[in-house]
């Protein structure tokens, strides 16, 4: 493979920068030079949005279009109020200054968090009006073109017959994207920005201004006082660890337990599997909390171990103040009692699909049973479950159930809030619901989001790279 | 395909239609889960007499709903919008609930603050004010008492012995038990060492935010490092008091692994459910520092006896509510004395009221939950109200920033660290230091 | 009697030690296995018993904690009538059935429309979509939680039931790699001859890719039924704790083990419940458990 020196890697960006330039600027030429060419309607259009539209009998598109521009030229100035904080052209103005009006006993008090939510929903809806403006010009463009080749502009009807087949992609992303858009990319986006503010538990939404504090959370993370300095490293360090031996355990336990029972002579292989099933259908909440409560130092478990004498007195498993690797390590068991199904599902279903031409060709040249297992059998599996594994992996750094409700992060550090087993997610989810230090928690939501990004990035490339080989011979 | 686009439409604009159509909402009151009923059927009273006596009917819908009062302030600031129009808060929450420009309305209806000033002691009167902006105002309405008192195992520990610690652990002792139970590690329900006054004349050296200020704390004083090697012995003791488990203090009560548990009010039902017809219930009990315990001032043979925070719980009220007319006259009705005693006498809620144990006829009998009251009302005596409601940091510094546990750790002599009296007394210096700025010192 | 048999070319194999070793063998799985199903449906029996354990205590008290013997000394149903009649569970359970019958619907709809037009449609803009579809997944799920709740309190819908459908279906779309997955197993000849035959692109997706994909859709609308049975974190912020009435079974149990207020004599209670919940899921989950491993091992192989 020819390796990248640095002169060639310096070349790539350069170009890289280079295309993106050129993108840009072609964007504007392509603009204004479709402007000079367009009739008189379509450059109305550019004003008057659906006027191209409507001066073709595109009556129902065109009214459609203006409508959305009136509505949101209303909305920008007049801007309405909910729940007391104004959308539109005023949030812009307050997503910057995050609220002035300090209120008293008698009256309320700038909501800062609105602020910051409505000036970035008003900041989606002019992206969301410019698709629909430079939409509107380019049908209105089409127009143009169809009615120079001789022919007519689209009826309504055609454009909904279009929209099932040669745009049958618009209209089957459309409300996925819509519902994306609204419950998963603003809120991130508006949990990014919470990062660089100072709203938390001291400052509550409406009763107390916040502000923009810039890089002060992630400088504070150099500090080394503080919930994030200090617990920062050891929290990754545990999450790095958990993650690796629980997804390890599992696969190895899960592809373990798939053989032993797709082994040949091993009857009523659907009744052993069901057994392990039942503990996958099980809500985690249900199983990880009954495992809690097993474990407890007078629970069946320990009270047994006592009266049989094989130990003094109870065991703490969980939340044991003395040794946190005690319950590190009763976290990683218990997990896997509950992932080992899973693996052993996937597994087995890949075991009874392995083509059999490949053992009989193995069988044809000479190889025992044990040669074929270890050369055809295990290899094949480790093939195919490969990108399973690198997803897992990726999975149980942001495992939140296991931990959170089988220990609640406990054994507790004294003066922080989180606990010796407490996984980035759980901690995050401890500063934002449980303390509404929100700052904080966004903070650790976005290094989060930087450590599984790597993650992903490097092995998605292997991965890829390694899917494309057709190395199975 | 068809069918299926207009069955989605059919059930959005269902789903539209049906969020539309909100009524007004009703007027909310949360109260802690044990006197949800007595307070729902008080307030069918309440609207009864109002319909009975005014022209028009009461406008609205009373809804009763059950909120922990311990978390009651936090779930109200999550969304004060759509928080409830009256609830219940332990005072120690005010600062909280008035930082900034305040969440909740301050009291101005003459009638009730007369109310409020005549039935309340005065202790309770310092904590229910608040100031905003310069100016003070009064908050909370009081309502109910609350101290922590012992529940104990009558089976194993008789009355003599349950007045003293020692006694307890004697008690122990003879029947291979542990003494006492924690319910667990936070700061409020472990101050029984840390609050102890001595016996004879109420001294103590301890100053928690005294007078409302911030600096005014001091927990390195000779009784202190004394009582909390008194607590190390006792800690660190076989037999002595247990650290919380994971199984909880009502599985430790009723599987007898240990004798007795300090708590609240709210415990008792739990409580009754694990001992049964063997709870006894008593006001905390003394006890005596020994040669091993004694440091500077505090000599052996010094008689301590255990401290508690002794708080009221009171009603505050939505700022800016809607209703906002109709809520001081609510409050006059539920925090008055007539309403205290049913209280009390339905869900074994102390009164606030300052002649209760006087006036009310219930505290006389001769039930367990009498017996409840009482021992409560003698630990007011022995308790000081948390300090907590000046300043929204108080609360955070003294319960979250650690300090809880490091004086745990004092106690049980984590790793063995703890054996001098030095270590004893540098580890108060950090609590001292974290009550003061949240921070441990340089 | 030692007997060998020849296999072309391989070594002669010793017959009866082999049967002998087979058997030892198999008499070594069969006790792994079955010490395994011990292991696994230990705690599993546990809940089930401490659901029927009705044991009272002097003064006539139900005992519902936690209690050191793992077989109950008494069973009756007395658990299962405190459940029904003195909690809100048969409410939680209605709620939550109400929410999973409307969210599974929208749920699998969406997922199915993204993944069929990930796969099989050519369009502009698709690789950057994949892209940002990854990208976002990765942000831990309930750091938007707080967000969502004041964008569905803007439009006027927080502590509704309505707002957990929305929430629960909204991001769906962004599930689709194991369905995806599948799709991407149809192949592409089938396609363009319908396509040459004259379909349009929905009528292909309708009339011919559906079909075939029975698997997919089961595997989706099962994960898509079970889901709000099974989550207490975004129902517990968005129907907000005191809205008691509002509660899913996972909210309500949830609550009466590690609420505020933690009463530990309830645990009977809520194993009764928890029996009552796993049943019609395990059930389903059991029906379904063809279907549940093509989907797994599809996406396991394409993911």
């Amino acid at each position: 493979m020819y390796k990248e020196n640095n002169a060639d890697k310096k070349n790539r960006f350069l170009s890289a920068l280079h295309n993106f330039y050129n993108r840009i600027t072609r964007g504007f030429k392509g603009f204004i030079n479709r402007f000079k060419d367009s009739s008189t309607p379509t450059k109305i259009s550019h004003i008057i949005m659906g006027y191209g539209n409507i001066a073709r009998r595109q009556i129902i598109k065109g009214l459609l279009f203006f409508l959305i521009e009136v509505s949101f030229l209303l909305i920008m100035i007049f801007s309405p109020e909910i729940n007391s904080t104004p959308i539109g052209g005023k949030a812009i103005i307050n997503f910057f200054t995050l609220g002035t009006e300090e209120g008293n006993i008698f009256t309320p008090t700038d909501n800062s968090m609105l602020m910051l939510l409505f000036g970035i929903l008003t900041f989606g809806i002019i992206a969301m009006f410019y698709a629909v403006y430079i939409t509107n010009i380019k049908s209105s463009y089409k127009a143009d073109l169809d009615i120079r080749k001789g022919g007519h502009a689209s009826t309504f009807k055609e454009d909904i017959a279009s929209l099932l087949d040669e745009r049958f992609h618009v209209a089957m992303l459309t409300p996925a994207i819509i519902g994306i858009v609204i419950f998963t990319l603003l809120p991130t986006i508006f949990m990014i920005f919470i990062a660089f503010t100072n709203f938390d538990s001291l400052h509550p939404a409406g009763q107390v201004l916040f502000d923009w504090v810039g890089l002060k959370n992630f400088t504070d993370i150099f500090s080394g006082q503080g919930e994030i300095s200090v617990r920062f490293l050891p929290v990754l360090g545990w999450t790095l660890l958990w993650a690796f031996f629980a997804t390890f355990t599992n696969y190895i336990g899960g592809i373990l337990l798939a053989l032993l029972i797709n082994k040949k002579g091993v009857k009523y292989k659907k009744f052993w599997r069901t057994i392990f099933i039942i503990t996958i259908a099980l809500p985690q909440f249900i199983s990880l909390l009954t495992m809690r409560k097993l474990l407890s130092e007078y629970g069946p478990i320990n009270s047994f171990l006592v009266n049989s004498g094989i130990i003094n007195s109870p065991i703490e498993f969980l939340a044991n103040a003395n040794n946190a690797w005690v319950a590190r390590f009763t976290i990683i068991t218990i997990n896997i009692w509950i992932g080992i199904p899973f693996t052993m599902l996937m597994t087995s279903g890949i075991l009874m699909n392995i083509p059999k031409d490949l053992y009989e060709a193995a069988q044809l040249d000479g190889a025992t049973k044990k040669q074929a297992f270890f050369h055809i059998t295990v290899p094949y599996i480790l093939f195919i479950t490969t990108p399973y594994l690198i997803t897992s992996f990726i999975g149980n750094i942001t495992n939140f159930n296991v931990i959170y409700l089988l220990t609640g992060g406990a054994p507790t550090v004294s003066g922080y809030i989180a606990g010796e087993t407490d996984l980035l997610v759980t901690w995050l989810y401890k500063l934002t619901i449980d303390q509404s230090d929100y700052n904080i928690g966004s903070v650790v939501g976005i290094l989060t989001f930087i450590i599984t990004a790597t993650a992903t990035l490097l092995t998605y490339r292997r991965s890829k790279s390694y899917r494309e080989e057709d190395a199975f011979q | 395909m068809k069918k299926l686009f207009l069955l989605t439409a059919l059930m959005f604009s269902i789903m539209i239609a049906a969020v539309g159509c909100g009524s007004s909402s009703p007027l909310t009151i949360w109260v802690g889960s044990e006197s949800v009923d007595f307070y729902t059927n008080k307030m069918t009273e309440y609207v009864e007499n109002y319909n009975a006596t005014h022209e028009k009917e009461f406008p609205f819908e009373v809804a009763v709903k059950a909120v922990d009062t311990g978390t009651a302030a936090s779930t109200f600031l999550d969304d004060s919008d759509a928080g409830a129009d009256i609830f219940t808060v332990a005072h120690d929450n005010l600062g909280k609930l008035i930082a900034g420009s305040s969440s909740i309305a301050p009291v101005t209806d003459t009638a009730l603050l007369a109310q409020i000033e005549a039935d309340n002691p005065q202790t309770f009167l310092n904590v229910i004010k608040g100031t905003v902006d310069g100016t003070e105002y009064t908050f909370g309405v009081p309502y109910i008492a609350q101290s922590l008192i012992l529940y104990y195992n009558k089976a194993y520990i008789t009355p003599e012995q349950v007045q003293t610690w020692e006694g307890i652990w004697e008690a122990a002792r003879n029947n291979n038990k542990q003494a006492l139970s924690l319910t667990g590690t936070d700061g409020f329900n472990n101050s029984f060492l840390l609050l102890a006054t001595q016996y004879d004349n109420h001294y103590t050296s301890l100053e928690l935010y005294k007078d409302g200020i911030q600096e005014n704390c001091f927990a390195t004083g000779d009784d202190t490092i004394a009582k909390l090697k008194w607590g190390q012995r006792f800690f660190t003791d076989e037999f002595g008091a247990k650290a919380p488990t994971e199984s909880g203090w009502e599985v430790e009560l009723t599987d007898e692994i240990s004798l007795s548990v300090i708590g609240g009010a709210w415990h008792f039902t739990a409580a009754n459910a694990a001992l049964g017809e063997n709870l006894g219930i008593a006001p905390l009990p003394t006890f005596t520092l020994t040669e091993a315990d004694a440091y500077g001032q505090a000599a052996a043979g010094t008689v301590y006896k255990s401290g508690t925070f002794a708080d009221t719980k009171m009603f505050v009220m939505k700022k800016n509510s809607d209703k906002a007319d109709y809520l001081q006259d609510i409050l006059l009705f539920l925090s008055s004395k007539e309403v205290q005693e049913e209280s009390f006498i339905a869900a074994q809620n102390l009164p606030a009221y300052k002649n209760a144990s006087v006036e009310f006829d219930a505290f006389k009998e001769d039930t367990l939950e009498a017996k409840l009251a009482t021992a409560q009302v003698d630990m007011f005596e022995w308790g000081i109200p948390q300090p907590f409601g000046y300043n929204s940091k108080f609360n955070t510094y003294y319960y979250s920033k650690g300090a809880p546990d490091l004086i745990l750790d004092i106690l049980e002599n984590k790793d063995g660290e703890f054996s001098t009296d030095q270590a004893i007394y540098d580890q108060m210096l950090i609590v001292e230091s974290l009550w003061k700025t949240g921070l441990r010192p340089e | 009697m030692i007997t060998t048999i020849k296999n072309k070319g391989a070594k002669p194999i010793k017959y009866k030690s082999v049967k002998a070793s087979n058997r030892i063998s198999l008499i070594l799985s069969y006790t792994a296995l079955t010490i395994l199903a011990i292991i696994w449906m230990y705690p599993i029996l546990w809940i089930i018993l401490n659901a029927f354990r009705t044991e009272y205590n002097s003064s006539n008290q139900l005992i519902g904690i936690v209690v050191s013997h793992y077989f109950p000394k008494a069973v009756g149903l007395d658990n299962f009538k405190y459940l029904f009649t003195q909690t809100l569970f048969p409410r939680w359970f209605l709620n939550t059935l109400f929410v999973s019958s409307i969210t599974f619907v929208l749920s699998t709809m969406l997922t199915l429309s993204v993944a069929y037009v990930m796969s099989k449609l050519k369009f502009k803009l698709r690789k950057t979509f994949l892209n940002i579809a990854i990208i976002l997944g990765l942000f831990p799920g309930f750091m938007s939680m707080i967000a969502i709740y004041y964008i569905l309190k803007a439009l006027n819908l927080t502590q509704t039931l309505f707002a957990l459908i929305l929430v629960y279906s909204a991001g769906a779309g962004l599930g689709f790699y194991v369905a995806k997955g599948f799709f991407d197993i149809i192949p592409n000849s089938l396609i363009e001859s319908s396509r040459l035959d004259g379909a349009t692109n929905s009528q292909i997706f309708t009339k011919i890719v559906l079909p075939l994909s029975k698997p997919i859709i089961i595997y989706t609308a099962l994960l898509a039924f079970i889901g709000p049975w099974m989550d207490f974190i975004f129902a517990r912020v968005i129907l907000g704790e005191t809205n008691t009435h509002l509660h899913t079974v996972a909210v309500g149990l949830y609550y009466m083990m590690y609420g505020e207020y933690i009463d530990s004599n309830v645990f009977t209670t809520f194993a009764a419940g928890c029996v009552v919940v796993a049943i019609p899921i395990v059930t389903l989950f059991l029906l379904m458990q063809k279907y549940y491993i093509e989907g797994v091992t599809a996406g396991a192989v394409k993911g």
